[in-house]
């Protein structure tokens, strides 16, 4: 559940549109943060009125000081503490007393640092839900908002950046600096930046759904270190994308496999944290940026262009071999290369020089001017079967950059279609691509991010569109068996159920299981296995044993009676070699299915998105090649044919080879009843269906192994 | 020394240190929020105090120490 939810709507516009602000713990040391913090205010031309509080001085800046804030003789609308954090409380406290209901906390000294912080900022969470206050921090670096209306610098970065329409979340101050002086240099304008340090009260998520109904912000970054709740942050993103429009890209850092190697279960080891966090950005529709220079590479395709309305891209360019590249490239992020109409190949017939490549890339040939651009680019956009051009320059001696970035801004701006530049080079291309930057067109050094960036306004315009997933609901499971096979290991403190346990939970919740028995005796195993018909698979039960195959006690092809019989004596004999003191419940004995393409199912519980389902091909495809897809559940019918077909192997099931087509839509299926599955029992940690076994077209599938863990 | 001396000269020792008026210094004053002592201010009072009085303090300790009384009380101890 997320805490977000759980409280009451936070003030955020008076973080954002004080009429009033109080910097308390100021002084007149330049150079520190207490101090900056106020100047900044000063110096960048706030809206409002501001109000220095400090103990001993008597103004600061010119500006008359107040010992505390209750001194201040008017309201209030925005605290900002800089104080010492060990005296906070107390400056929180007046602040309540105020009436103040939003505050910035930029004093460090809290969580971060360990047992003592983290008390103090318990006991500032205290204060502020007692008087009812919003807060950001703390530890961080500050808010700035450039809409004109405010223009506050609540912060102690050395600039405020200028005004533009993206917004910046970060969890880190430091972070926040460096992205203002990447993003001045680069003309990126922000509407909203926000370092929320510790998220000890306003968060993330607060923070991303009140920039849903800003009208000064078209694009949303979050930069992330930790996820404290997935769901939340998949739900804000959906309502962003859905009700606003607005794309939500987010970094988030720690891309490691910490914690997947101690799984039991091949789900468990397969779904690390990132690739859970992974499959549930792109679930939401989140873009997800590996770097800063990738997350603003896309932020400014997103923020500048329109969306792109398909994926055939024009390329026109000056060079061959940057031609080939971002070909090259384009192809890569599963672009097309337009084909021109009969009039734009016209056009350029008749304007371009005989020896130009009229087909695309466009290739304006070395020499070419400002002039020439113009025609290629125009006609390109105007060709209805153009959906966004890419333009590339290399600077020759004749190459006139800066008039051709003059006349590439003039000619996009007359077309609804998103054009993105690549001026190669660094020192001679400059000039030009300032004034691209300037102009809002965005600007790539390198092809390959270039056309990296249009496939991802590709992915957000085609998510955008998405009808939002219905999740079905199967009649005729059975959820008070399952629970009863559950409750009953709970109760006998097990946290591991074997194949006979695990497969009964999977048959009330509709999954197709094999004929089976459980024998307790070799005459038992004989008969079961007559009854069931061979050939069978034998396998040992017991709830000490996990990987039944490592320790020789699982038979398969078993074919005749005298081999059920022999086979079950065998077994006993393999776990009482290998595992002596295993308590063996019986020897399960199932029908054996000889054909068919093996897939792994799983579940698995992840501390920030909750159940994951997981689906891959069987054998090498999983082990070797991890070539496996993640969704977080609840999963829906489209999810689980995307799941499926998004593996790397899918042709295996599609019929590669002659090969008759599986089931797939049975396969499907039993990933949306998987699904149900773990949403109805959040004590299933994790679960392999391993194989399932998957016959042609028509033909269904089976669960073939099962094991869960609680 | 009695705690009276003490709380004389920690008066002293603050108004030096923290350039603030006598009157501020209150027994209940806080160093941060009351008299506006900064981090390097906080530990160059310590130095001080530990001076003036002749005793070593333990800085971590002494760094909780928040209040003027709560400062006489500290010293106080080391001196016993």
């Amino acid at each position: 559940m997320s805490e977000t939810s759980a409280l009451p709507a936070k003030d955020l516009e008076h973080v954002f549109y004080p009429q009033s602000v109080a910097v308390l713990g100021t002084n007149r040391v330049v150079g520190t943060v207490p101090h900056d913090i106020f100047a900044n205010i000063l110096k960048d031309n706030f809206q409002g009125i501001v109000y220095p509080v400090s103990p001993k001085e008597r103004s600061v800046a010119g500006v008359r000081a107040y010992k505390y804030v209750l001194d201040i003789p008017d309201p209030v609308d925005l605290a900002i503490l800089v104080f010492p954090s060990t005296v906070c409380n107390l400056a929180l406290e007046q602040c309540g007393q105020k009436g103040v209901k939003s505050a910035i906390i930029i004093s460090a000294g809290f969580r971060e640092i360990g047992a003592a912080g983290l008390k103090r900022e318990e006991e500032i969470k205290a204060i502020a839900k007692k008087y009812n206050i919003s807060f950001i921090g703390p530890n961080c670096l500050g808010v700035i908002n450039t809409d004109p209306r405010s223009h506050l610098n609540a912060s102690f970065a050395r600039k405020m950046p200028e005004e533009g329409n993206i917004a910046f979340l970060s969890q880190s101050g430091a972070l926040c600096t460096a992205v203002l002086d990447y993003a001045q240099a680069k003309h990126i304008g922000f509407s909203k930046f926000v370092s929320f340090g510790n998220k000890a009260n306003i968060n993330e998520i607060d923070l991303m759904r009140y920039l849903k109904n800003d009208p000064k912000t078209k694009v949303i970054l979050v930069y992330l270190e930790e996820i404290t709740d997935g769901i939340a942050l998949m739900n804000a993103a959906r309502e962003i994308i859905s009700e606003s429009g607005k794309p939500v890209l987010v970094l988030k850092s720690g891309r490691t496999r910490e914690g997947a190697a101690a799984a039991a279960s091949h789900t468990g080891s397969l779904a690390g944290s990132d690739e859970v966090c992974d499959a549930a950005f792109r679930q939401a529709g989140i873009i997800r940026c590996s770097t800063i220079e990738e997350m603003f590479h896309n932020a400014i395709a997103l923020a500048y262009q329109p969306l792109p309305r398909g994926k055939r891209v024009a390329i026109i360019t000056n060079a061959g071999g940057p031609g080939v590249l971002a070909t090259d490239a384009a192809i890569k992020q599963n672009l097309d290369l337009a084909k021109f109409s009969d009039a734009t190949l016209e056009i350029y017939k008749k304007s371009l020089p005989a020896t130009a490549n009229i087909k695309n890339p466009v290739d304006v040939i070395g020499d070419a001017r400002a002039d020439r651009y113009k025609v290629a680019l125009g006609a390109a956009l105007q060709d209805p079967g153009v959906d966004g051009v890419l333009v590339i320059l290399t600077p020759q001696s004749m190459t006139d950059i800066e008039n051709i970035a003059e006349e590439v801004c003039n000619t996009v701006g007359k077309f609804d279609k998103p054009a993105y530049a690549s001026f190669m080079g660094e020192k001679d291309v400059a000039a030009g691509i300032d004034i691209l930057q300037q102009r809002s067109i965005p600007h790539y050094i390198l092809p390959e991010s270039m056309c990296k960036a249009f496939a991802s306004a590709l992915f957000f315009k085609h998510h955008r569109e998405m009808e939002s997933e219905e999740v079905l609901r199967f009649p005729g499971i059975d959820k008070e068996k399952a629970r009863g096979v559950l409750q009953r290991a709970l109760a006998a403190g097990r946290n591991y159920l074997p194949e006979e346990e695990s497969v009964r939970i999977l048959e009330a919740y509709g999954l197709p299981t094999l004929p089976s028995g459980l024998a307790t005796s070799r005459l038992e195993a004989i008969s079961i296995a007559e009854r069931i018909g061979f050939p069978v698979v034998m396998k040992v039960d017991s709830d000490d044993i996990v990987h039944k195959f490592d320790i020789k006690g699982v038979l398969v092809d078993i074919r005749t009676a005298d081999a059920a019989g022999a086979g079950y004596d065998a077994i006993l004999h393999n776990v009482e070699m290998a595992k002596p003191r295993a308590r063996i419940k019986g020897i399960y004995v199932q029908k054996m299915v000889t054909s068919g393409e093996e897939v792994i199912l799983g579940v698995k519980r992840d501390s920030s998105f909750g159940a994951v389902i997981m689906f891959g091909l069987g054998g090498l495809f999983v082990e070797v090649f991890r070539d496996v897809s993640f969704r977080v559940a609840p999963v829906g019918p489209r999810s689980a044919s995307e799941m499926v077909r998004e593996i790397r192997a899918y042709s295996m099931l599609a019929g590669a080879r002659g090969k008759k087509p599986r089931d797939i839509r049975s396969v499907e299926e039993c990933i949306q009843r998987l699904s149900a599955l773990a949403v109805d029992f959040p004590e299933i940690k994790e679960l392999d269906i391993n194989p399932l076994i998957v016959n042609d077209e028509g033909g269904g599938c089976f669960v073939a192994d099962a094991r869960i863990m609680l | 020394m009695d705690k009276s001396e003490i709380k004389t000269i920690v008066e002293r020792v603050t108004a030096q240190i923290l350039k603030v008026d006598p009157k501020e210094i209150t027994p209940t004053a806080n160093f941060s929020f009351d008299l506006g002592a900064d981090s390097m201010q906080s530990i160059e009072l310590i130095a001080a105090f530990e001076e003036e009085f002749d005793i070593q303090m333990d800085e971590q300790k002494a760094r909780e120490v928040q209040t003027v009384e709560g400062a006489v009380e500290f010293i106080a101890g080391y001196l016993k």
